[in-house]
């Protein structure tokens, strides 16, 4: 929006300074245009989803053991990888194909993203994260107590 | 001056120098990130129990030592209240080097006296109680005499506790004065823990004292018209190792030795002038 107001402040100056300035209007328009085009279409043709979403971890539990489902759906078939960054030993790709499927059993305590790429791993496509969330815990230190037993 | 006031003297002496070496100069220490054997959740009930093979000698003249085979811990910590197995209390400030507790703790003497006591529970044998012991004065072995010996009951010690930290060392010093009526006698724990392995496992040596009053001692080792003990000053060294194995399984072992005061020892009650405690065994968490 600020590429487009700037020109037109510079309406009244000259008119070859203002040819210029449709110009350079037009062409930014023209671009914006193309950009928001090509942000709405990969936004809205390749669609990642994950389950679960979030992994909540309790006082007793270091780690999420769970099966991460992750889906996708392109209304054109579409050639890709999908990736979990950290787990390099963790890769499935599809040739031409418009929705794939893939399940895991995983093990991890942080954030866990998983990405879809282009076949040279080259180009993120769409990425979606399961969140780990922890109980807040509240920590305090343990009494020491020489006579005891097992101190 | 008397015996009494002379070890009350210097109880409260070791007292304010160990609050002038650690209480002045205290640093800042990491405090609690993850839950550990220092740090606890708070609001988590602990349970866990030693299986393993020890003894206790017994001082007391006549009584078997005390085998240590299964030992339960037990403790929670609220945010003020805690519970660590039979002592309670309440925190009253906490920082990263400094903490004050309001406790109660039992009377640990009479675990010399009575197997069933609830400091004995679990650690094997048949409960059993003594109230008249057979005494052998020390000059007459063979001329056996039998004198009433009162009843020791449970009793309880409260007061403030004092926790500090200081580079790795961590120090306790509690000021206990007998709540349940029965001899109101006054009791001082002082120790400090040095950790001297933290890699393969923790060593940690302890050393302290326990000074107990005139009228504690006398409750527990005195004899009617026969003796009369005044103060005792009880020094002790404890060597711990333990080694976590997994999440619910660590190594365990240590001795415990201490000192008894002649206050103690001289009693005809007494045959011996020290108690030792080893054990060796695992550790296993179950909540």
């Amino acid at each position: 929006m600020r590429a487009i107001h700037e020109p037109l402040r510079c309406v009244a100056v000259r008119p070859k300074v203002i040819r210029r300035a449709v110009t350079l209007l037009l062409a930014c328009c023209v671009s914006s245009v193309g950009s928001s085009a090509a942000a709405v279409e990969s936004g809205e043709t390749l669609r990642l989803e994950l389950q679960p979403r979030v992994c909540t971890l309790t006082a007793n539990e270091p780690y999420c053991d769970t099966t991460v489902r992750a889906q996708w759906k392109s209304p054109h078939d579409e050639s890709l990888c999908l990736v979990i960054v950290g787990r390099p030993d963790i890769r499935r790709c599809w040739e031409n194909f418009s929705a794939g499927l893939y399940q895991v059993e995983l093990t991890f305590n942080e954030d866990l993203i998983v990405e879809l790429r282009d076949p040279q791993l080259q180009r993120v496509l769409a990425s979606e994260a399961v969140t780990v969330i922890r109980e807040a815990l509240r920590l305090r230190r343990k009494r020491r107590q020489p006579w005891n037993i097992l101190y | 001056m008397t015996a009494t006031s002379r070890s009350t003297g210097v109880a409260a002496a070791c007292a304010l120098a160990l609050a002038l070496l650690f209480g002045s100069s205290v640093r800042a220490q990491t405090t609690c990130k993850a839950p550990s054997s220092e740090c606890v959740v708070v609001g988590k009930l602990d349970l866990s129990v030693g299986l393993g093979l020890g003894d206790r000698s017994n001082p007391v003249r006549g009584e078997s030592s005390i085998p240590l085979v299964v030992i339960p811990q037990l403790s929670y910590y609220g945010r003020h209240f805690f519970l660590d197995n039979l002592e309670l209390g309440v925190t009253v400030h906490e920082s990263d080097t400094t903490t004050l507790n309001l406790i109660a703790t039992p009377g640990y003497d009479r675990v010399f006296f009575y197997r069933n006591d609830l400091q004995n529970f679990f650690v094997g044998g048949a409960p059993y109680a003594t109230g008249i012991a057979p005494l052998a004065p020390s000059d007459q072995p063979e001329q056996q005499q039998v004198f009433p010996v009162r009843r020791r009951h449970t009793t309880y010690l409260a007061g403030p506790e004092w926790l500090f930290d200081y580079e790795g060392i961590s120090g306790q010093l509690d000021a206990l004065r007998e709540v349940t009526g029965e001899h109101e006698g006054y009791e001082v724990r002082g120790a400090i823990a040095v950790p001297l392995l933290k890699n393969a496992g923790a060593l940690v040596v302890n050393t302290g004292f326990t000074w107990k009053s005139a009228a504690l001692v006398r409750y527990y080792y005195g004899v009617d018209g026969l003796y009369r003990p005044g103060d005792a000053w009880n020094p002790f060294v404890k060597l711990g190792y333990s080694r976590p194995w997994s999440e619910r399984w660590s190594l365990n072992a240590f001795v415990h030795y201490e000192y008894l005061d002649r206050a103690v020892a001289d009693s005809p009650l007494v045959s011996d002038h020290s108690v030792l405690t080893v054990f060796g065994g695992v550790v296993f968490k179950i909540l």
